[in-house]
């Protein structure tokens, strides 16, 4: 298996997958970012079951959930804003992963027909009838 | 009145009783409506039936059908739709309580495509709240409750086509419509037992049907065979202006005929040896047998792995970025808190925090997958592998600790568009139905409906159903 124990995503279609991908905070309006009332939380706070993240990680991750109890703390149970702590702390591998990920200054955002149409100039094995031996591959 | 049998018949049977005039629509859909009435509460299946519709529908194509005119192979079916698609004048409740009292004034393309040849439709199936798109711990994240599966009512039919499974494999309805953004037609088809097609990205139209990830989202058929739903699918494929998703009126169109079987190609299987970590002992030896069969009927069977990369990771960005754009009025309204999980009522909160730069990288990478995954196709026809490493789960499971695993394929396939047929395989312990799936290149929805036909046509695990009684 390529995925290893560690890099596993908790699967349930949508479910965990959902609330697992959080976010950076460069979206979050700065208005709130700054507001004075927002209290600041130490940036060491990691759960104590939650995923080891470093330093700069665990900053954004609490950078991210103070954006959220900015925003819509009031709304907020102390249970769930534990939960969106603990779904926020757990979103931030699988970001560092996708961070991680090498790819080129001119590698396009991957629109999702572009295999389909890029094959337009190209044979089509679409067709019912079998393929001859010699079908041309696509280059 | 047709007796017990008739409710699982293929619609390729029921079409030739229908078309020969030995079957009538009118008492087709009264028995189907009669037993959708009696069970359908059971299994929590149904968000609504429509009686009146279907008989309406019913007595319209068995006028026609009486008068010389047949329209084709779904002239007189019914069907149940997911209720994420619009239906003119009744309510389309999207599975959440936010939009239960939800009308529209406008049909789904898809809805209307199936009118236009003639099926009927019996009512909306339930389904997973918002489609799972905000999140969802646990089976009962409906605003139906949780969807039991007819094969063990104590276990779920998987979501977010709950529903929709749960109306196949109890015999309620000659088929369903699907959706799957990222496994919701594959997992409820594999948990029930029946064949279910999730079409290559943009060959059907999306208008009128509830935006999940829009750059994901898909619909298609839940059947009893891979033959039927390739005869849904094109009634329902192919390009729609009022969806700009859908692929260029060339590529969208499917055709279907028994005759295309004539001369199938052969084709070249790919056994994916990383689609899952590990299959449950249950699932592992129907899937062995299964693979018996593709080696002795396909044209060549090899084992290849999946490639390696943060498929995942780039998926569920996508989902939950464009999700919290789809619900952004529902987030900040505060009314998210209406939906029943727990999770969905949180999760918009995490996910709206994402960043653009984020979002482009995923971007980039489903790219790269996409290309790595058409040069797989050099190779292979079709890719396969189990449809899921565990059989129906428990209704009480919470699925954010007990179902724990990873989903290269599932990723794969979502994010890249690509077409996939689930089929029956077998039977795990406690008689829960075991899935095959069959993977294909984008645009080759025809290659994986053939591999289904080939192994559905040497093995009768399609024909099993639960006995509902």
């Amino acid at each position: 298996m390529a995925n290893k124990s560690d890099s596993a995503i908790s699967r349930r279609e949508f479910a965990r997958r959902a609330a697992f991908v959080s976010a950076a905070a460069s979206l979050a309006p700065s208005n709130l970012l700054e507001a004075e009332s927002i209290p600041v939380r130490q940036p060491a706070q990691q759960p104590a079951n939650g995923p080891k993240l470093s330093p700069e990680g665990q900053a954004e991750v609490e950078s991210r959930i103070q954006s959220i109890f900015a925003q819509y703390g009031s709304r907020l149970s102390d249970a769930q804003k534990a939960d969106i702590r603990r779904l926020s702390t757990e979103a931030q591998l699988p970001l560092d992963r996708l961070r991680a990920f090498a790819t080129e200054n001119g590698d396009g955002p991957g629109l999702y027909l572009k295999p389909l149409l890029e094959r337009e100039k190209k044979p089509s094995p679409k067709s019912a009838m079998p393929r001859p031996a010699t079908a041309p591959k696509n280059p | 009145m047709p007796g017990e049998e008739i409710f699982y018949l293929s619609v390729s049977e029921l079409a030739k009783r229908i078309e020969s005039k030995k079957l009538s629509p009118v008492d087709l859909t009264h028995a189907y409506l009669d037993r959708s009435q009696k069970f359908g509460s059971r299994f929590n299946a149904y968000a609504l039936l429509t009686p009146e519709i279907a008989l309406e529908q019913a007595q319209a194509a068995e006028k026609e059908i009486q008068h010389g005119h047949y329209r084709g192979p779904l002239h007189g079916i019914p069907y149940a739709a997911k209720d994420l698609l619009a239906v003119k004048g009744l309510p389309t409740t999207w599975g959440a309580k936010p939009y239960a009292n939800q009308v529209f004034d406008y049909n789904a393309t898809v809805i209307d495509h199936l009118n236009s040849v003639g099926a009927v439709m019996l009512g909306k199936a339930s389904m997973i709240e918002l489609a799972g798109g905000m999140g969802y711990r646990f089976a009962s994240a409906s605003l139906q409750g949780e969807a039991k599966n007819p094969w063990d009512t104590t276990c779920w039919t998987c979501g977010s086509s709950s529903g929709s499974g749960a109306i196949v494999a109890a015999g309620l309805a000659a088929f369903a419509i699907g959706t799957e953004t990222w496994g919701s037609i594959i997992c409820p088809s594999a948990y029930c037992g029946v064949s279910g097609l999730r079409p290559t990205y943009g060959r059907v139209s999306r208008y009128g049907a509830m935006a999940l990830a829009p750059s994901m989202d898909k619909i298609g058929p839940m059947a009893r065979s891979a033959e039927d739903c390739a005869r849904i699918f094109a009634a329902i494929a192919g390009h729609d202006p009022k969806d700009r998703g859908t692929v260029p009126i060339d590529k969208g169109a499917f055709t279907y005929s028994p005759s295309m079987e004539l001369h199938p190609r052969p084709l070249k299987v790919g056994w994916l040896t990383n689609a899952w970590k590990s299959l449950e002992p249950g699932i592992a030896k129907p899937v062995e047998a299964a693979t018996r069969i593709l080696k002795r009927y396909f044209s060549s069977v090899k084992e290849v792995a999946l490639p390696v990369g943060p498929w995942e990771e780039a998926g569920g960005i996508i989902v939950a970025v464009e999700c919290a754009a789809s619900f952004r009025p529902l987030i900040r309204s505060g009314r998210v808190s209406e939906l029943t999980d727990p999770l969905g009522q949180l999760a918009g909160y995490v996910n709206e925090q994402y960043s653009a730069a984020d979002y482009l990288q995923a971007l980039k990478i489903r790219e790269i997958a996409q290309k790595k995954m058409d040069s797989l196709f050099e190779t292979f026809d079709v890719l396969a592998a189990a449809s899921q490493p565990v059989p129906a789960t428990p209704l009480p499971l919470n699925l954010e600790t007990g179902l724990v695993f990873p989903d290269p394929l599932g990723a794969l396939g979502n994010i890249c568009g690509l077409p996939a047929l689930s089929v029956p395989c077998g039977f795990a312990d406690k008689n829960l139905p075991v899935g095959l799936q069959f993977v294909g290149r984008a645009g080759d929805d025809f290659a994986v409906i053939q591999a289904g036909r080939t192994f559905q046509s040497h093995t009768d695990w399609h024909k099993n159903h639960p006995k509902i009684h």
